[in-house]
């Protein structure tokens, strides 16, 4: 495939195709994610604030310049296709970039190199609280958290009674969102990105919060996706969860993919090699 | 059992020349981006600016009183101060909030957008929204106040000679111009203080500096008229005064100022959205 005339750093190709037409047509052989050859580096300024003051002093006193003291490679060469109904696990350790992969593949971070192809829309629920405002109300934040996913109010509001249906939270609907537990906090985020019925939904380990009966329900809703060919990329430290949801495995290690393959056997080595280290 | 390693992986050594895809069609590529995305995303920029507008005026009834007072305090001041040195200018608190309110959504916005991506921190590190949303949301929640204020303050200056013309017709185009310009600024500035933080104090002292230079407290005409030139190099004083002949000398401006108006618009614009886009990428790792 002529890769070479491809742009360096490349995110959506088609990030406006909701419409279910659309998942139909696109659902033929091509991945939904391709990595190739992404690195991603972090540079840590020895001043994080970098003044103007002493980037002119510098210039004028002729200093040595903004030197970035350190870098420090979260992925290097990353090359990965996620396919339609693939559910995928990521292991590894922390500081192993895991999370780092999974801010490239929500459009946060952009690579240092290589190229991103990310096909469809993606629903991340990585951090607590992303695209939600503490201040608005139960039913407002669906409609705003909507927006930032790409979805316009008629949209959202024809999936507000599906949300309130799965977090039962429909009392607490014009409670400011300040006021929700974080439990009740959890469970509106993740009705709201798999409502929105997404090529490919991003966990990092939200499934932990929430009781048992909820964690069920989640797993149930995130098969259910799954029967609609979306994607699926999880990551989470519980193996058990992994094992149960995920048929593919990816381990991280220090920024590089060490194995990627069914999530059995990923699962065995990983464990057996967090072991070793234990021994050593 | 596809297990591989990192060093197995076909190694294309080709991505150092990639990255010269040409800069026009990198740039139709950011335009083409924007016109999709900014549409998409707009129910947040609404969001943004509604929240703020509802916090500043719902929760008080005289929420929006208190926004007129700032200004209108501002300009009694200023007339009672400067009527005795400018006695020429006639209605002096027409003229001064003909220029006076058009000034601080100038200096408003571009003072707020500098920290409008360093405030959105949270939201820019947890997920994917395109930059330009919080400029362009600051910018909004500005230009609210202005026409608010322009049209109320017009009222209360009733009593003090300020009379609808017919060229305030035009005035939605004045304020289009000047919104383009202070959004090229706007940008430009925003992407700087991102990256040297302390820009924000160096506007600062820059805009009150600039303030005294734009024939606001003061007439143009009142200078001599071998230094009248160096108006002419202040952008912003073509803004100024079309807005000093539309709302009050009630006259058409000439053809020529609009034009300036325009081409420096579009200039501003142009730039603040090159630097801005150009730096878009890198500002999450800045934050």
């Amino acid at each position: 495939m002529p890769y070479s005339s491809r742009k360096k750093t490349r995110w959506y190709s088609d990030c406006e195709s909701h419409g279910p037409g659309s998942r139909n047509r696109a659902s033929s052989a091509v991945p939904l994610i391709e990595l190739r050859d992404v690195s991603l580096r972090f540079i840590n300024y020895a001043d994080k604030q970098y003044s103007f003051k002493r980037a002119v002093l510098d210039l004028v006193l002729r200093r040595a310049s903004p030197v970035p003291v350190s870098e420090f490679w979260a992925l290097r060469n990353i090359n990965l296709r996620i396919n339609h109904g693939e559910r995928v696990g990521i292991v590894g350790g922390n500081g192993a970039g895991k999370s780092t992969l999974l801010r490239l593949l929500a459009r946060i971070y952009p690579p240092s190199s290589g190229t991103v192809e990310v096909r469809g829309n993606v629903a991340p629920l990585i951090e607590m609280g992303a695209g939600f405002n503490i201040e608005l109300s139960g039913f407002d934040n669906i409609l705003y958290n909507g927006a930032m996913l790409g979805f316009t109010r008629p949209q959202m509001l024809s999936k507000v009674e599906g949300i309130h249906e799965f977090t039962g939270l429909r009392e607490f609907a014009d409670l400011p969102l300040k006021y929700y537990s974080s439990g009740m906090y959890m469970r509106l985020a993740f009705a709201i990105a798999t409502e929105i019925d997404p090529e490919i939904l991003i966990i990092d380990e939200a499934l932990g919060v929430g009781d048992a009966a909820f964690q069920e329900r989640a797993k149930d809703r995130i098969f259910k996706l799954l029967g609609r060919s979306h994607a699926v990329i999880l990551v989470s430290h519980d193996m058990n969860s992994l094992r149960q949801l995920c048929t593919r495995g990816l381990w991280l290690r220090q920024g590089q993919l060490v194995a990627d393959g069914p999530i059995e056997p990923i699962i065995d080595q990983y464990l057996a090699w967090t072991h070793a280290a234990k021994a050593s | 059992m596809d297990v591989c390693t990192s060093s197995s992986t076909p190694q294309t050594e080709t991505f150092p020349s990639a990255p010269a895809p040409g800069p026009p069609s990198l740039w139709r590529k950011r335009l083409l981006e924007d016109r999709v995305q900014l549409p998409r995303f707009w129910p947040v920029i609404h969001n943004l600016v509604s929240q703020e507008l509802r916090v500043r005026y719902q929760r008080s009834v005289l929420g929006f009183f208190w926004t007129l007072l700032n200004p209108l305090l501002m300009m009694a001041i200023l007339s009672w101060v400067f009527s005795v040195l400018f006695r020429g200018i006639a209605n002096y608190p027409v003229y001064l909030f003909a220029g006076l309110v058009p000034w601080s959504f100038l200096s408003g916005s571009v003072n707020e957008c500098a920290l409008c991506i360093i405030a959105n921190e949270a939201l820019i590190r947890k997920i994917f929204v395109p930059k330009l949303v919080f400029p362009l949301a600051r910018i909004l929640i500005n230009l609210v106040t202005l026409l608010l204020s322009m049209g109320s303050l017009f009222l209360l200056l009733w009593p003090l000679g300020a009379r609808p013309s017919l060229p305030m017709i035009l005035l939605p185009a004045a304020i289009l111009l000047f919104v383009a310009f202070t959004l090229g600024l706007s940008l430009i500035v925003a992407t700087a203080n991102t990256f040297y933080r302390d820009c924000g104090h160096l506007v600062t002292v820059f805009f009150q500096a600039w303030y005294f230079a734009t024939p606001i407290l003061y007439r143009a005409e009142d200078f001599p008229a071998a230094t009248q030139w160096r108006f002419r190099l202040n952008p912003a004083y073509y803004f100024i005064e079309l807005f000093h002949d539309l709302v009050y000398f009630g006259k058409w401006p000439q053809f020529s100022s609009w034009l300036l108006a325009i081409v420096i618009a579009l200039a501003s614009l142009g730039i603040g959205y090159a630097i801005f886009k150009s730096q878009e990428d890198k500002m999450v790792f800045r934050l």
